[in-house]
């Protein structure tokens, strides 16, 4: 599997909701799947499974928004 | 009112001391107490009806405290309503509370479709005022007079109005400001929503003290950049915040005492705070102290406390919630009213000054939570507690459906009560979805209605769009799932327990 798919299935677990999948440019934030305590769910496991940490003040809304720009920030980090 | 004179006492001993700092403005407390005047002043030329309580509307404004304490100056109580919760619960607010006016600090026009209630402008409200004689404290709030109202998730699907008074108020500030390191002028940060009664941990504590509260937005909350720009130039002293607050920010290296250097006082409320949090505060923050404590809205914020020391978190799996301030005690009974034997689980009902006189204008729910035991007002929580052979109490969950989740407090069924009335759904069940010994998150189990949708997502898009309407955001539950049929109890309930078995599979 690769990475993207890797980062875009955490993020169905993460947002409990296949819509991440069938649609990987929908905003995670406006659309109410993620949260701040989402984020935070985020970042510890994008830590324990990708071993990339990522301090919460680098987690943009603008950049980190959507599933594809997650993977591509996470992938920039690998 | 004790509270009152000594911050007027501030305002005239200190008048340049800050009182409020929010990234658009800052207070001192001669403004403060200044405007507040001007606000009273106004409050009492509308002829109100004597003490009937008022909606301020806003976020993190100066203006919020402002009006708070104009409205207890005019003798009315304050209901504190942030932005984030949605009109339509607004209009039910005002409808139980039979409010006749709302104070907007927005900044952003508030329509509300209901010709009984005024809105006016806190810019057109001061901006109208000029000073005039000072307001005799004759008009304050006083006793056994309501103070504020703090609107809390009821499982019939309505909001209920805790009326706190100026004597319930005065027993939780006097215990803040004896038991807890916190005097003397301090920076106290504040991250709750002033709808949430854990700010009341931090406003009135810091005005009683002649103190500064640091505001965090939800802005800062969305994007953790901002909230550690803030941090870093908060100075602040005293920290209050929910668990989970304190637990995201953990998520940043940089959270530490060099980010605080004077962070002195952790004080946590809200929810169960986990041992890991406290081992990860003590190493980043060796200057500082911890305290957790507990306490229903229903009872002014907190009456238990305890500090968090090196020595409780190896003795302790879960934290205890400590010992009831000295004016409180906390009863445990059983099923039939009797107090347990020592060592035992049972409800905890609070008997104190703090506790509340009940639910406004709802006799009835009044009645079943609130009782009179030797003379003294008591509350069932409906919090299962026991206590140890040190005299510690712990939190032992809950007896029926109301959870906390990040801090905040709602009714399953009342979730569920506005899941059911969408046009989508025939019924559904709310269930907690647990890690470890916290919420996780929520999750709808639903049995649809016929609907066009090709994908379940979009019928979930479709329902949580709904439910943005109804409820605040952070009680739409984050996971659906889809059934033709829930499983149901003998008795014709659904059955929570076989639902929770059948969606976590």
């Amino acid at each position: 599997m690769d990475f993207k798919q890797e980062v875009i299935n955490l993020l169905v677990e993460i947002c409990q909701d296949d819509v991440v999948k069938e649609n990987p440019d929908i905003d995670l934030f406006e659309s109410g799947l993620l949260d701040s305590f989402g984020t935070v769910e985020l970042l510890v496991q994008v830590e324990d499974r990708f071993g990339i940490t990522v301090p919460i003040t680098e987690f943009d809304r603008d950049t980190w928004n959507t599933p594809n720009n997650i993977a591509m920030q996470l992938a920039d980090r690998k | 009112m004790k509270l009152l004179n000594t911050i007027k006492e501030f305002a005239h001993l200190n008048p340049n001391a800050k009182a409020y700092i929010s990234p658009a403005e800052e207070v001192t407390y001669a403004e403060l107490w200044e405007r507040s005047e001007r606000m009273a002043d106004y409050l009492l030329k509308q002829n109100l009806k004597k003490q009937s309580p008022i909606l301020v509307y806003g976020h993190m404004e100066p203006a919020m405290i402002i009006s708070f304490l104009g409205c207890v100056k005019a003798g009315h109580p304050y209901i504190p309503v942030d932005i984030s919760i949605p009109i339509e619960r607004i209009v039910k607010i005002i409808d139980s509370a039979q409010t006749e006016l709302v104070i907007n600090n927005s900044e952003k026009p508030l329509v509300i479709n209901q010709t009984t209630v005024k809105v006016a402008d806190y810019e057109d409200v001061l901006a109208q005022q000029g000073i005039e004689e000072p307001i005799t404290p004759s008009n304050w709030v006083r006793d056994d007079d309501n103070f504020y109202i703090i609107f809390t998730s009821g499982s019939t699907g309505n909001p209920k109005g805790v009326q706190i008074s100026a004597n319930n108020l005065q027993s939780f500030v006097n215990w803040m400001t004896e038991d807890f390191p916190i005097n003397g002028g301090l920076r106290f940060l504040n991250q709750a929503p002033y709808s949430f009664d854990l700010s009341v941990m931090d406003i009135y504590p810091a005005l009683a003290t002649g103190g500064c509260i640091f505001a965090i937005t939800k802005e800062m909350i969305a994007r953790p950049k901002l909230l550690f720009e803030a941090l870093a130039k908060s100075n602040t002293q005293v920290w209050t915040s929910t668990p989970s607050f304190a637990q995201m920010c953990l998520m940043d290296p940089s959270f530490n005492q060099e980010l605080l250097a004077e962070l002195s006082v952790f004080l946590f409320c809200g929810e169960i705070l986990p041992v890991s949090v406290c081992r990860q505060l003590m190493e980043r923050f060796p200057k500082a102290k911890i305290y957790n404590t507990y306490g229903p809205t229903e009872a002014t914020v907190a009456i238990t406390s305890i500090e968090v020391t090196a020595e409780l978190l190896d003795k302790h799996q879960t934290l205890p919630i400590g010992r009831p301030k000295r004016d409180t005690r906390i009863l445990l009974l059983d099923e039939n009213g009797a107090e347990v034997s020592s060592g035992e689980k049972g409800e905890m009902i609070i008997v104190g000054p703090g506790v509340s006189k009940g639910y406004l204008g709802q006799k009835e729910l009044t009645e079943k939570a609130f009782f009179q035991y030797s003379n003294e007002q008591a509350y069932r929580t409906g919090d299962a507690g026991y206590c140890d052979e040190d005299g510690l109490l712990f939190y032992k969950g809950r007896i029926d459906f109301q959870i906390k989740l990040h801090g905040y407090r709602m009714e399953l069924e009342e979730i569920e009560y506005h899941i059911a009335k969408s046009q989508y759904v025939k019924s559904a069940v709310v269930i907690p979805v647990y890690q470890d010994e916290k919420i996780e998150y929520l999750l709808a189990a639903i049995v649809p209605n016929q609907h066009g949708f090709e994908k379940e997502y979009q019928l979930t898009s479709a329902i949580k769009k709904e439910l943005g309407e109804l409820i605040p955001a952070y009680m739409i539950p984050r996971k659906f799932t889809y059934h033709d049929e829930l499983p149901i109890t003998a008795n014709g309930k659904l059955d929570r327990k076989k639902i929770k078995e059948l969606v976590l599979q």
